[in-house]
């Protein structure tokens, strides 16, 4: 079947099986920021966001993201980039496979939040993001730092 | 999962038509389709219905079937009402990209074994409504299924219960070892056990020796806890023995009850 999915502002037309997730549409459509982790709905390396809400891609239908708005990491560059900049800073980068999933999360958060979170809402928020190269004391700095920055 | 055939209905009618009629299959969260390995003729997807609402409907509460996890966990309805137990009961689950996408229609209906929801909601005493006019006890369709094809609409929960959960895990966002929650409805105790490894079922004994008394003694709280580790039947799975479950329960029930009775 044939759907049109809105990502990133425009609008692409693309193939795709019924049961397809939204992963496998996603990087065939060109959009490989989109990473593939555990592809069981674990790990968060596929996060994009629906509609501005973090999603796992690897657990969505595609043909239920028609007339949604997807975001990847793509979409949010000059935003990453700015954490990228406090993640790099904090030796937090490390393979950067998790990056972009981590990122869109941290993205989500700084929206969501009308306060700078405290680390356990960090930790909580960011659950869903795996990461088997930091350990993640580094990325909580980074995003301690970031998200505390945003709000001064 | 394979989906031979998409459909997306624009109503209730042409949903539960497509179910009924030409048996097809609710898609609800749609999360574990990955990891599933059936094929389904004809995929029945409800994202168009209206189904995503918390709401006050008299003396109850109504829960939508597309209702996201990630909704109850932040509804100022439901902690307004209940406190943080909606809260406790779904925050464990995985993480909120994954909590965005599964539903409590998905879980009801897919009356999973792991499952935290379910337990939360047996307890709360909570009715399962099916389109177009059936309304069942929840904790009934958990233990027995609908036995013909079915449309739930949404899940009704009484305002004047109160309850906490308590569950352990071997790690945070795993599925749980064991989980239960406690509640008191105004006139009774309600204990649900879920994760034994199999599906959520109400500890009947336990609810008697609490009987009426919203302030059941100290003793009287161990006493049900033990009696609910007694009456069920537990399994044992790659998490944990059924003999470690077994042990486990009493206090969980006991930690539960004591936070509700105060």
């Amino acid at each position: 079947m044939n759907i049109t999915l809105r990502i990133n502002g425009k609008e692409q037309s693309i193939e795709c099986q019924p049961g397809e997730m939204l992963t496998e549409v996603l990087r065939r459509a060109g959009h490989l920021e989109v990473k593939k982790g555990c592809d069981t709905g674990n790990c968060g390396a596929c996060t994009v966001l629906l509609d501005d809400k973090p999603v796992l891609s690897c657990s969505y239908l595609a043909v239920r993201a028609e007339g949604r708005e997807i975001t990847t990491i793509q979409g949010l560059a000059d935003e990453a980039k700015q954490f990228a900049a406090f993640l790099t800073a904090e030796g937090a980068d490390q393979c950067g496979f998790c990056a972009p999933g981590f990122a869109l999360t941290v993205l989500s958060m700084k929206k969501e939040f009308f306060h700078t979170p405290s680390e356990a809402e960090i930790r909580h928020y960011l659950a869903g993001n795996l990461c088997r190269c930091s350990g993640y004391e580094g990325q909580i700095r980074a995003i301690k730092k970031y998200l505390e920055a945003d709000h001064a | 999962m394979e989906i031979l055939k998409y459909a997306r209905p624009q109503s209730m009618d042409e949903a539960f038509r497509l179910i009924s009629e030409q048996r097809g299959t609710a898609i609800g969260g749609a999360a574990w389709l990955r990891t599933n390995t059936k094929t389904i003729a004809l995929g029945v997807d409800l994202a168009d219905l209206g189904l995503e609402y918390v709401r006050e409907a008299g003396d109850h509460i109504e829960i939508g079937a597309m209702t996201t996890y990630r909704e109850l966990e932040t509804s100022q309805l439901l902690r307004a009402r209940f406190g943080a137990l909606f809260e406790a009961t779904v925050s464990h689950v995985v993480g909120i990209q994954l909590r965005n996408i599964i539903t409590v229609g998905g879980t009801v209906a897919g009356r999973y074994g792991f499952s935290d929801l379910n337990t939360t909601l047996c307890a709360l005493g909570a009715q399962a409504v099916f389109y177009p006019d059936q309304t069942v006890d929840l904790a009934e369709f958990i233990e027995k299924g609908a036995g013909a094809p079915f449309l739930l609409e949404k899940v009704l929960l009484p305002v004047s219960a109160k309850g906490a959960y308590r569950q352990m895990r071997i790690s945070e966002n795993d599925f749980p070892i064991i989980n239960t929650t406690a509640a008191w409805t105004g006139s009774g105790w309600r204990i649900a056990v879920g994760s034994r490894p199999a599906a959520t079922r109400l500890c009947q004994k336990a609810m008697a020796i609490l009987g009426e008394d919203p302030l059941p003694s100290d003793e009287t709280i161990a006493s049900a806890g033990r009696a609910a580790a007694d009456e069920l039947q537990f399994g044992s799975d790659i998490r944990a023995s059924a003999e470690y479950r077994r042990e486990i329960l009493p206090v969980l029930v006991r930690r539960a009850l004591m936070e509700v009775r105060g």
